[in-house]
């Protein structure tokens, strides 16, 4: 692999238009610059040589994290895994995605990627989107021609591959608020390579009814064993309306394992899409009841 | 095209014109001659090229030289007080925490972002902090034994 980059013309503009202006002139020529964590990787793999790069973390105003009680969580795409891991609004409504931003990489990635980037990228085993799907997440995608609020469940099309369109760019993730009584968790199991990619990550939120214990909603979505983030919604189906025991769970657990589509190391990642559905229900079930 | 970029390391004012493909690492080792910051992996797994952007560590072979406009970059030629060790680096020596030496650089500046901020860590923190960093050397304990002492030695500078 070469470790320096080819030539490239910069761009680094200032607006949300001035980039959207860019991208729409350059179309398929540039690629949107954030933390560099993956663009510059691919560009010295050679696997991209863009002619153009849009370098967009010096637009002021979309790194932040907001909450108001009215309009429930929004996050810039530019705010890093390591503001949003360290927020104290999302360590205490949204657990699960301040666990999920402080597995991403190492400090250092953490302290430079962007949760745009990680949703952007669609990686299959990427640890952001599996939460993101269970907590409703919307994404606001900005073009020349306006923009449009996309939910998350629609925005994964195959591995490295959304509905992003060539001049669009996300600049927000709206989050509900959890409903209320709530809990949820993130786990996940890696591969033992330098960087501990994720083999199977698994995200749960569950409702319950705090007057008779009665699960009223869950959710679980798995990363990285299927070519998309993925919701499981067969394993879902088992425990709505149910009080929870360990007989639940584990017949839940082996619903979900049956719904994944892992491409490689199959039986594997089944195995661990079972032990760690089982886990994340049986933890958050703890949380709550 | 040379963009003019500006931008302090250790402290100094530079003024550069750079080529928009050049990395960070290339041009602190190249054009500033702070051959200290180590270009390794080049693709941000092993940490040797870490470098501290205002106080933050993150990866010099990953970052575009040009987008360090403005900013603040500590290197590790950025640490000792002319021949007066900063204690981290002072800890490394005494525990015997560096062996070739290559990841050195990078441990010691992802381990001052820590105690910059937390003089006091548990060893779980020291090591989470240091996750980003890899040694094929030492096996790890000693680096963690002299960022301890190091956050030891420092507390007691600070409140003696």
């Amino acid at each position: 692999m070469a470790r320096l980059l080819r030539p490239f013309e910069y761009r680094g503009p200032q607006t949300v238009g001035e980039a959207v202006r860019m991208l729409s002139e350059y179309d398929a020529q540039a690629r949107v610059l954030a933390g560099g964590t993956d663009l510059i990787v691919s560009m010295k793999k050679r696997q991209i040589s863009p002619r153009y790069i849009v370098y967009i973390k010096d637009i002021p105003d979309l790194n932040y994290v907001h909450y108001s009680q009215e309009t429930g969580l929004t996050i810039g795409a530019l705010a890093t895994h390591r503001s949003i891991a360290d927020s104290s609004i999302i360590k205490d409504r949204y657990n699960l995605l301040a666990t999920a931003c402080n597995k991403v990489g190492t400090p250092q990635v953490r302290n430079m990627g962007t949760i745009g980037g990680n949703i952007c990228k669609a990686g299959p085993s990427q640890d952001t989107p599996p939460v993101l799907l269970v907590l409703d997440a919307r994404l606001k995608l900005v073009s020349l021609g306006g923009e449009r609020v996309v939910p998350i469940d629609t925005f994964f099309l195959a591995p490295f591959k959304t509905v992003l369109q060539q001049g669009e760019l996300l600049t927000e993730i709206q989050i509900p608020n959890p409903p209320p009584v709530s809990a949820g968790c993130y786990k996940w199991a890696t591969k033992t390579v330098a960087v501990d990619e994720t083999l199977v990550g698994v995200a749960v939120l569950m409702s319950v009814d705090s007057a008779d214990g009665v699960c009223t909603d869950i959710k679980i979505a798995l990363g990285s064993v299927a070519p998309t983030p993925m919701r499981a919604r067969q394993a879902e189906e088992v425990l709505r309306g149910k009080r929870i025991d360990d007989r639940l769970i584990g017949q839940a657990a082996q619903v979900a394992a049956g719904e994944t589509r892992p491409r490689s190391r199959a039986d594997f990642r089944r195995r661990m899409s079972r032990h760690l559905v089982s886990e994340a229900i049986a933890e958050t079930w703890k949380m709550i009841r | 095209m040379k963009e003019i970029a500006t931008f302090m390391v250790n402290e100094k004012h530079y003024e550069l014109a750079i080529e928009p493909h050049m990395l960070l690492v290339e041009v602190l080792r190249d054009e500033l001659g702070l051959t200290g910051t180590k270009h390794s992996c080049g693709i941000g797994s092993c940490g040797a090229c870490t470098v501290l952007i205002d106080g933050r560590p993150v990866l010099s072979c990953l970052t575009l030289a040009l987008t360090v406009r403005g900013k603040d970059i500590t290197t590790i030629e950025g640490l000792a007080q002319g021949t007066t060790l900063h204690p981290i680096q002072k800890a490394f020596v005494e525990h015997g925490a560096i062996q070739c030496g290559y990841c050195t650089p990078g441990m010691i500046l992802s381990a001052k972002a820590l105690l910059d901020k937390n003089l006091n860590p548990t060893d779980k923190e020291v090591k989470h902090a240091l996750s980003g960093n890899l040694c094929r050397c030492t096996g790890y304990v000693k680096i963690i034994d002299a960022v301890l002492a190091a956050a030891e030695a420092m507390s007691k500078e600070a409140h003696p």
